[in-house]
C-alpha cells in the first residue's frame, strides 16, 4: 500500500514539472517573436537569421523542438545559452545551491521564529506580548520584500556599512537577504502557530497531562509544541510559492547568483534555453520541497503516518 | 405554500445580527483606523486625475531629482521629482490608482471563480467535488509565479489584462475551499431541508437559501486577498514585469528609487510607504470585520484566575473530610454576557468515600471537577466560594503548590479517553512521563513501574501497547492506561469526569470495576461525575444531583435512591431504563435547561417541574434538611408542607 501511495505521488510530481516545462515552452515559442530574430541586432540579414536558426535549432517544427527538448532534459542535457555555448545544465546547476541555502536558511528560521512567537503570544492570549507579536504580524505582513530589501541596503549597507549590499561572499552577505525573506515569510507563520497553540492549549490531553501535575514548561514544550506545528508544516509547503516570488526579488536586489536572478538576466536577453532551464530546475525544486514537507508531516503525525504504511 | 417558504426564509440568518456587528465596529479601534485609511486611499485612487498637481508623465529634464520638500525642495513638486523630472506626488498618486485597480480587478476574477467552483463543489459534491477539489490540490503544488515572471517577461506587450488574469487565476482555490466547508455546513441545517421538504428544486436552494448566507466569508478572505495582491503587483511592476512604462506603479517608481538611492533617498522611501500604509489599512479592516464576525471570545492560555474576594469567614474546611467545597460559583465571561456555570455548589468527601455528582450536560459537573483540580479554562475563574483539601483552600493557593498537588495527590480521568492521551506521542512515553514525574525515578525504574502498572489493570503485553500511539488502541484500553497513570501515582482524591461514556457497556462495566477496586485497596476517594444515576446508585457512598449549575439534592445513596424528595432526582430516575419492563423506557424530562447567563428568580427546575408551584417562580428554594445528612432544595420539604406531604 505504502509503496502505491508513493508511486502515485512521485507520478504526480513528475506532470506536475512537465506540466510547467510545456506551459513554459509554448509560451516562450509562441507568445514571442521568432527567436533567431531576438537574438540578432534589428536589421540583421536574412541569411544570417537562418543560420541562427538552424544553429539554435527553431527551423524544425515546434513539436520536433519539443520532443527533442523532452528527450535531452530526460539524459540531463538542457541544451545550451542562447548567448555564447555555455550548456544550460551547468549554469542551472552552479546556480541552484545559492538559492536553496537561501531559501533553506530562511524556511528553517522563519519556522523558528514562528513556533517562539506563536508560542509567547498563546501563552497569555490577548497580553502585552501578543498585542505586540500581532501588531508585528500585521506589519511584517504589509513590507514588499523588495522594499524591505532596499532600505536594508540603504540603512546596514550604504550609510552603517555593517554588511555587503551585493554579491554571495561569507556569511555577512547572507544577513541581509536572509532577514528580508524572513519578514516577508514570517508573518502568515506566525498567525499559524499562535492560533494553533491556542487551540492545542484547550485539548483534553494537554489538560490531562497538566492534571497529571506537568509542569507548564514540560506540557507546552513536549505536549503541546510538537502537535501545534503540525498546522505550521503544511504552511509551509503552501508557502513555498510564496518564498519562490520573495528569492526573485532578493536574489535581484542583492545580485544573488542563484536561479531567480538566472532566469529574470535570461529573460531581458531573450536567452530562452537558459529561462527554459531556470524553470524546469526551480519547478524541480518547489516539487521536491512540497514531497519533503508532506513527508516530514507523516513523520510528525504518527496517525498520518499510519494511514500511508 | 409560498407562505411557508417566506416563513423558512425568516429562519435563515439574516440581519438579526446587523446591529450587533455594527456595535463591535465602533468598539474596535483598529478597525476604525483601518477603515478610515482604506476610505482614504481609495478615494486618492479614484480622484487621482483631480488630486495630482501635475501630469504623471510630464518630464522636466532641468529639475531632476528635486528633494522632497521637507529636505530642501519646493512646493512645487511636494515630494520631489524623479530621475526624468517627473512629479513624485503625482506618480505616487496615479500608482495608487493603477495598483488599486489591477489589484481589485485580480482580486474579483478570483473570487468569482472561487465562490461559483466552491458553491458548485459543495452543493453537488460528489464527482463534481472531488474534480474540483483535486484540481485544487494541483495548483497549490504548482510554481504559478515562476509561470507569471515568464509570460509578462517574454510577452510583446504587457495588457493590464494579461496581469490581472495572471495576478487573480490563483487566488481561486482559497476562496472555493472556505466557500465549500461553508455550503457543506449550511446545506445541512433546519431550513434548507425545510425548503427541500416544500419542494424547492436544487438551483432555488443553493441561491435562494445557500448563498446568502454562503457569501459573507468572502468579503473578508477578498480584502486579504487585496492586500496580498497590492504587494504581488508592486513586485513585479518592480522587476519591469507590470503595467509597461510610462504608467506610473509603486513598484516601477521604487525601481527607478533603487537605482539612484545614492542621490536620492527618499525616491525608494515614499512609494514603499504608500505600499506599507495601504496594504496595512486594508489588512486591519480584513482582520477586524473577521474578529467581528468570529465572535468565539478570546481565552485559552495556561492562566489560572483566583478568585479576587477572600473566602467567606463563614466557610470552614470541614473536619474529618479530605474534600470539602463550599458555596463554589464559577462564572466564564464570553461576549454574549457572564456564563454562571455553577451557582453555589456545597460537599463533603471522606477518605476513601465515593461521591457521585449527576447531571445532565450543562448542569455544571465538569466545570466542578475542573474547579477542584484548579484547571478551568480562562477567562473561566472561581469567583466565590472555596475549595478544601485537607483543610487548605486550593482556590485560593499559589500555583506552584497547586502544580505539586496535581497528579501526586489529586489525579483526574476524563471523559474521552482517546483524546485525553496525547496523539502524537507513544503510550509508553506518556506513562513513563507520568511515573517519572511522580516517584522521581530513574527511567529504568520508570519502565519497570509501567509494565507493573499495565499489567495490573489488566492489559497483558505491556511492552507492544507502550510502544504504540493512543489512536492504535481501543477507548477501553485508552482508559485502562489511564487508570494506570493514577495507579502509579497513588493519589488520596480521583476525580473521574464520565470515565466511561464513550466505551461500549460491557467495557464500561469493566473498567469501572478495576476502577473502584483500585480505589477501595488504595483508599483513594473518589468523585464519579456522570450523566448516568444508575452508576451511581451501584457504586457510589454518597450522591449530589446538580441541576443547571445548582444543588437539588444531596445525601447518601441508599436514601436517595430509595426515596428521592427532589422532583428532578425523581425524573432521572424514572428516566432509568428498567430490565423488567423494556417498553417503559426513558421517560424523558420535557424542556430545556434554563439560559446560563441569566440571573434567576426562584427554582431553575420550575419550567420542567410536574409539581411546581407558585412559590418555585418567586424565590430560589433553600436546602432543607430532610435526613441526618441529606438535603433537597425543593419547597415540597419546606417545614410548614412537609408532614402534609409526607402523609
Amino acid at each position: 500500500m505504502r509503496g502505491r501511495v508513493l508511486l502515485i505521488r512521485l507520478g504526480q510530481m513528475v506532470l506536475v514539472v512537465l506540466a510547467v516545462v510545456t506551459i513554459a515552452f509554448l509560451v516562450l515559442r509562441f507568445a514571442t517573436g521568432d527567436p533567431a530574430r531576438l537574438v540578432n541586432p534589428p536589421g540583421t540579414p536574412e541569411d544570417i537569421i537562418a543560420q541562427t536558426r538552424e544553429r539554435i535549432g527553431t527551423d524544425k517544427p515546434v513539436f520536433v523542438q519539443y520532443g527533442e527538448y523532452l528527450y535531452n532534459a530526460v539524459q540531463g542535457d538542457l541544451g545550451t545559452s542562447f548567448r555564447g555555448a555555455q550548456p544550460v545544465a551547468s549554469a542551472v546547476l552552479t546556480a541552484l545551491p545559492n538559492t536553496l541555502a537561501l531559501a533553506g536558511i530562511t524556511i528553517v528560521a522563519s519556522a523558528g521564529l514562528a513556533i517562539v512567537l506563536g508560542a509567547v503570544a498563546a501563552w497569555r492570549p490577548g497580553s502585552i506580548f501578543d498585542r505586540a507579536v500581532l501588531v508585528w504580524v500585521a506589519l511584517a505582513q504589509a513590507t514588499p520584500a523588495f522594499w524591505l530589501a532596499v532600505l536594508l541596503v540603504l540603512v546596514f549597507a550604504l550609510n552603517l556599512r555593517w554588511f555587503p549590499a551585493i554579491d554571495m561572499n561569507g556569511w555577512r552577505s547572507f544577513v541581509l537577504p536572509v532577514t528580508t525573506l524572513v519578514v516577508t515569510l514570517s508573518p502568515v507563520l506566525i498567525r499559524t502557530a499562535r492560533q494553533s497553540f491556542i487551540e492545542t492549549l484547550r485539548e483534553d490531553y494537554i489538560k490531562a497531562a497538566r492534571a497529571r501535575g506537568l509542569p507548564s514548561w514540560r506540557v507546552f514544550a513536549v505536549h503541546g509544541v510538537k502537535a501545534a506545528s503540525l498546522p505550521l508544516v503544511t504552511l509551509i509547503g503552501l508557502q513555498l510559492g510564496f518564498l519562490l516570488a520573495g528569492a526573485v526579488v532578493v536574489e535581484v536586489i542583492f545580485n544573488w547568483p542563484g536561479i531567480g536572478k538566472l532566469i529574470l538576466d535570461s529573460l531581458a536577453s531573450r536567452d530562452f534555453p537558459m529561462i527554459q532551464g531556470g524553470i524546469l530546475v526551480a519547478a524541480v525544486v518547489f516539487v521536491v520541497l512540497n514531497f519533503v514537507v508532506d513527508m516530514l508531516y507523516a513523520v510528525l503525525d504518527p496517525r498520518v503516518g499510519a494511514a500511508r504504511a | 405554500m409560498s407562505d411557508a417558504l417566506a416563513a423558512v426564509e425568516h429562519a435563515a440568518p439574516s440581519q438579526t445580527a446587523a446591529s450587533r456587528v455594527g456595535g463591535r465596529i465602533l468598539r474596535s479601534p483598529l478597525l476604525l483606523v483601518g477603515l478610515v485609511g482604506t476610505t482614504l486611499i481609495v478615494a486618492a485612487a479614484i480622484f487621482a486625475p483631480l488630486l495630482a498637481p501635475a501630469d504623471p508623465t510630464a518630464q522636466d529634464l532641468a529639475n531632476i531629482l528635486a528633494p522632497p520638500v521637507w529636505a530642501g525642495g519646493t512646493v512645487d513638486n511636494v515630494l520631489g521629482t524623479d530621475v526624468l523630472g517627473r512629479d513624485v506626488a503625482s506618480r505616487l498618486l496615479y500608482g495608487a490608482r493603477n495598483s488599486l485597480f489591477v489589484a481589485f480587478s485580480a482580486m474579483l476574477l478570483g473570487s468569482s471563480l472561487g465562490l461559483i467552483t466552491g458553491l458548485l463543489a459543495g452543493f453537488f459534491g460528489g464527482r463534481v467535488d472531488s474534480i474540483l477539489m483535486r484540481l485544487g490540490d494541483v495548483q497549490l503544488a504548482f510554481p504559478f509565479i515562476l509561470l507569471a515572471i515568464a509570460i509578462l517577461g517574454v510577452v510583446a506587450s504587457r495588457p493590464a489584462w494579461l496581469l490581472i488574469a495572471v495576478l487573480g487565476i490563483p487566488g481561486w482555490i482559497v476562496y472555493a475551499r472556505v466557500v465549500r466547508s461553508r455550503v457543506l455546513a449550511e446545506k445541512e441545517k433546519d431550513y434548507v431541508a425545510a425548503a427541500t421538504a416544500l419542494g424547492a428544486g436544487p438551483w432555488r436552494r443553493l441561491f435562494r437559501y445557500v448563498f446568502p448566507s454562503v457569501w459573507q466569508v468572502v468579503p473578508v478572505i477578498a480584502l486579504l486577498d487585496v492586500g496580498f495582491l497590492i504587494i504581488m503587483e508592486s513586485t513585479l511592476s518592480f522587476l519591469g514585469l507590470g503595467l509597461a512604462p510610462p504608467a506610473a506603479t509603486w513598484g516601477g517608481i521604487l525601481a527607478d528609487g533603487r537605482r539612484n538611492m545614492v542621490v536620492s533617498q527618499w525616491l525608494p522611501i515614499l512609494p514603499g510607504l504608500a505600499i506599507l500604509v495601504t496594504v496595512l489599512s486594508i489588512n486591519l479592516v480584513g482582520d477586524g470585520l473577521a474578529a467581528v464576525f468570529d465572535s468565539r471570545n478570546v481565552g485559552g492560555g495556561f492562566r489560572r484566575l483566583r478568585p479576587k474576594a477572600p473566602a467567606a469567614p463563614s466557610s470552614e474546611p470541614g473536619a474529618g473530610s479530605l474534600l470539602a467545597v463550599r458555596d463554589l460559583r464559577v462564572e466564564f465571561p464570553t461576549s454574549g454576557g457572564r456564563v454562571k456555570a455553577v451557582r453555589g455548589i456545597d460537599f463533603e468527601l471522606a477518605p476513601g468515600e465515593t461521591l457521585g455528582v449527576v447531571g445532565e450536560s450543562g448542569s455544571g459537573k465538569s466545570v466542578t471537577a475542573a474547579a477542584v483540580i484548579q484547571l478551568l479554562e480562562p477567562p473561566g475563574r472561581i469567583t466565590e466560594g472555596a475549595v478544601f483539601y485537607d483543610g487548605e483552600d486550593l482556590a485560593r493557593t499559589s500555583d506552584r503548590r497547586m502544580a505539586s498537588l496535581r497528579g501526586q495527590e489529586i489525579a483526574m480521568i476524563f471523559q474521552n479517553p482517546a483524546v485525553s492521551l496525547n496523539p502524537v506521542l507513544t503510550i509508553g512515553f506518556q506513562l513513563r512521563e507520568a511515573i517519572r514525574h511522580v516517584t522521581k525515578a530513574s527511567r529504568r525504574t520508570a519502565r519497570d513501574t509501567a509494565r507493573e502498572v499495565l499489567m495490573a489493570v489488566g492489559i497483558e503485553d505491556p511492552d507492544r501497547i507502550s510502544r504504540q500511539y493512543p489512536f492504535q488502541l481501543s477507548g477501553g484500553m485508552n482508559q485502562r492506561v489511564m487508570i494506570a497513570m493514577v495507579l502509579a501515582a497513588r493519589p488520596r482524591l480521583l476525580l473521574a469526569d464520565e470515565p466511561t461514556t464513550a466505551l461500549d457497556t460491557t467495557t464500561q462495566a469493566q473498567i469501572l470495576d478495576r476502577l473502584v477496586k483500585l480505589t477501595e485497596a488504595e483508599n483513594i476517594s473518589l468523585v464519579l461525575i456522570t450523566h448516568d444515576i444508575a452508576l451511581v446508585s451501584e457504586y457510589a457512598d454518597r450522591m449530589l444531583v446538580l441541576y443547571a449549575g445548582e444543588v437539588c439534592e444531596y445525601g447518601p445513596v441508599r436514601e436517595i435512591i430509595s426515596r428521592p424528595r427532589h422532583p428532578y432526582t425523581r425524573a432521572l430516575l424514572e428516566s432509568v431504563p428498567r430490565v423488567e419492563d423494556p417498553a417503559d423506557r426513558l421517560q424523558v424530562i420535557a424542556g430545556d435547561l434554563p439560559d446560563p447567563s441569566e440571573d434567576r428568580v426562584g427554582c431553575p427546575f420550575a419550567d420542567r417541574c410536574p409539581l411546581v408551584m407558585e412559590v418555585c417562580r418567586e424565590a430560589a428554594p433553600p436546602r432543607y434538611k430532610v435526613g441526618p445528612v441529606h438535603t433537597a432544595a425543593c419547597y415540597l420539604w419546606a417545614p410548614e408542607r412537609a408532614e402534609a406531604v409526607a402523609t
